[in-house]
């Protein structure tokens, strides 16, 4: 593939991203409002609730333990509904791409420029809440506060390829339900957001370390932790890139089936 | 005139469902070209192989030269479609619309503005720039889909029924359009099945049926070879009547289709005097013209896809 190829995929994926951001941002208050509310929310009803009744955790507070993985769990929804339900309704009800792809773009700029568009939102909404919960003082460094946006990126990727990659698979919207109840629930509960991860069985940490939410946790407690950054974007880090590559392809491949007959 | 489609014994298949069974096509530079058939032919399935959004199962076909399986991209570039569905997007305006896909084409930011006026205005609609999609009527939203196709003016424009469900008097401005950028030069596919609209616009057309083509020529040339004369159509007639006052017409043969009985001739008298004979007047007497070849071709029963 030339680089000339390969810019004009970029040019035309961000296009696609640009589509969305520019329908996004008509109704960007209740668009973003509860997105940024909802862990506040939870923070308020666990951190302060809950958490009176834990006297440490890791040595810190409760509230001081569940923050980072709030700004990921946002990240995880919002880039699972979007690439699901929003991907699904663009497709079908808005029938979206049928014009599209009678322009210069092709299936591979639009699942890319979806790909794109989730991790901007993910971004977007994980710094939004790591500025919430750093009015808390949840933050240990707020310079670190801008690197939310990158793990959100990293983590709402390979989250929102899952959701392409189920779009790809359903037969009807309401079979999204499924998808939600059978892996991205469990991604929320046992991906060491509410408790330490080392709690749980082996076997359910062996399968959680498949999917993307753990190694998002993982980063998003370096940078509010500000503990071993470094070390863990290294590891953690390079898993999200190789998952978002592994299920974008296959996503791709699904996508392709339903666009192109 | 250079060949802009060239489609040989190119077949699709669905499963064991075959839409496309070994066409063979030749749309060359200029020519306003019609696809004719019912719901379920193929057309729409055929317009898809042209620009990479279906991949045929078997055959060859090329697009400016160039292959649609592995050369989309090149193709879309120099093609517009107005697509079957209006397909516009409903949460923004006609101007951010339109400046959406002026991007997608690759037309420069400072173009665009004069761009989208300059065509809405061609199309009567300048006055809905900043009108929400929603808020445009059946008629406006397929203008405005004339205007996406028409951004990065294009070599081929493709029409898939480009006038289904409008009212008369926005089917003869688009036809009025149509006819402009055919003079201009423009190359032009139509699909459709209104036959007026392809008596009026097309040079030359296929019928198709099923997948497969069953006539092809200009309309003329089709009317002609079906037998040029007049048609009269008796609603409520009882068809044995009719056939025994056809006994004293030799030149008059009739069908039977589920809008009436069609009876066709060479001469309009011999239909006035079927007329008095039968002391019932026809629901209509016309000349024959491509609804009549049509029929002919693809029968009247719609089949299980349509």
């Amino acid at each position: 593939m030339t680089l000339n190829k390969l810019f004009s995929i970029f040019h035309l994926s961000w296009l696609v991203s640009h589509r969305n951001w520019t329908v996004y941002k008509k109704d960007f208050i209740s668009n973003t409002s509860p997105t940024l509310a909802d862990p506040a929310l939870i923070l308020v009803s666990l951190g302060l609730g809950l958490g009176g009744f834990i006297a440490e955790i890791q040595g810190m507070t409760y509230m001081q333990f569940l923050a980072p993985g709030l700004a990921v769990a946002t990240a995880l929804f919002t880039s699972f509904f979007e690439s699901s339900y929003g991907f699904y309704v663009r497709m079908t009800y808005e029938n979206v791409f049928k014009a599209m792809l009678t322009t210069p773009i092709g299936v591979l700029e639009i699942v890319v420029g979806e790909l794109l568009w989730v991790g901007l939102k993910g971004a977007l909404m994980a710094f939004g809440v790591a500025v919430v919960l750093a009015c808390f003082g949840l933050m240990a460094n707020l310079y670190l506060i801008p690197m939310a946006a990158v793990v959100g990126f990293l983590v709402a990727v390979p989250c929102g390829a899952i959701g392409l990659l189920a779009t790809g698979l359903v037969h009807n919207i309401n079979q999204f339900q499924s998808v939600y109840s059978f892996i991205i629930a469990p991604m929320f509960y046992l991906s060491g957001i509410f408790f330490p991860f080392e709690q749980i069985s082996p076997v359910i940490r062996w399968l959680a370390e498949i999917f993307p939410l753990i190694h998002g946790v993982r980063l998003s407690q370096s940078i509010f932790w500000d503990q071993n950054i470094l070390q863990t974007f290294a590891v953690s880090g390079s898993i999200l890139v190789f998952q978002s590559l592994l299920v974008g392809y296959f996503s791709y491949r699904v996508i392709k089936k339903k666009l192109v007959s | 005139m250079s060949v802009l489609i060239k489609s040989d014994k190119v077949e699709k298949k669905f499963g064991s469902f075959q839409a496309v069974k070994s066409l063979d096509l030749v749309i060359k530079q200029g020519e306003c070209f019609g696809l004719l058939g019912p719901n379920g032919a193929g057309k729409s399935t055929f317009i898809g192989l042209l620009y990479g959004t279906s991949l045929r199962t078997s055959g060859d076909l090329k697009v400016f030269g160039l292959d649609p399986s592995s050369s989309s991209h090149q193709i879309k570039k120099r093609l517009g479609v107005v697509t079957q569905d209006n397909a516009l997007d409903e949460s923004l305006t006609v101007f951010e619309n339109l400046n959406l896909y002026c991007g997608f084409i690759g037309i420069e930011y400072g173009q665009r503005k004069k761009k989208i006026q300059d065509l809405l205005e061609y199309m009567n609609l300048s006055h809905k720039i900043d009108a929400k999609i929603l808020s445009l009527s059946g008629g406006m939203k397929r203008r405005l889909v004339f205007v996406r196709a028409l951004l990065n003016d294009p070599e081929l424009l493709i029409l898939d029924e480009p006038t289904t469900g409008l009212d008369p008097a926005v089917r003869h401005l688009l036809w009025g359009k149509v006819k402009e950028l055919h003079k201009k030069g423009t190359t032009i596919m139509l699909t459709t099945h209104y036959m007026h609209e392809a008596e009026v616009l097309c040079d030359r057309l296929v019928i198709m049926d099923q997948g497969e083509i069953k006539a092809e020529g200009s309309p003329q040339k089709l009317i002609q070879n079906y037998g040029s004369g007049f048609v009269a159509i008796f609603a409520s007639l009882i068809k044995e009547d009719l056939q025994s006052a056809l006994t004293h017409f030799s030149d008059l043969s009739f069908k039977e289709e589920s809008s009436g009985l069609y009876v066709r001739g060479p001469k309009l008298e011999n239909l006035f005097l079927l007329q008095e004979k039968l002391k019932v007047s026809a629901m209509q007497i016309r000349p024959t013209n491509l609804e009549d070849v049509f029929l002919n071709h693809t029968g009247q029963g719609l089949s299980d896809d349509a």
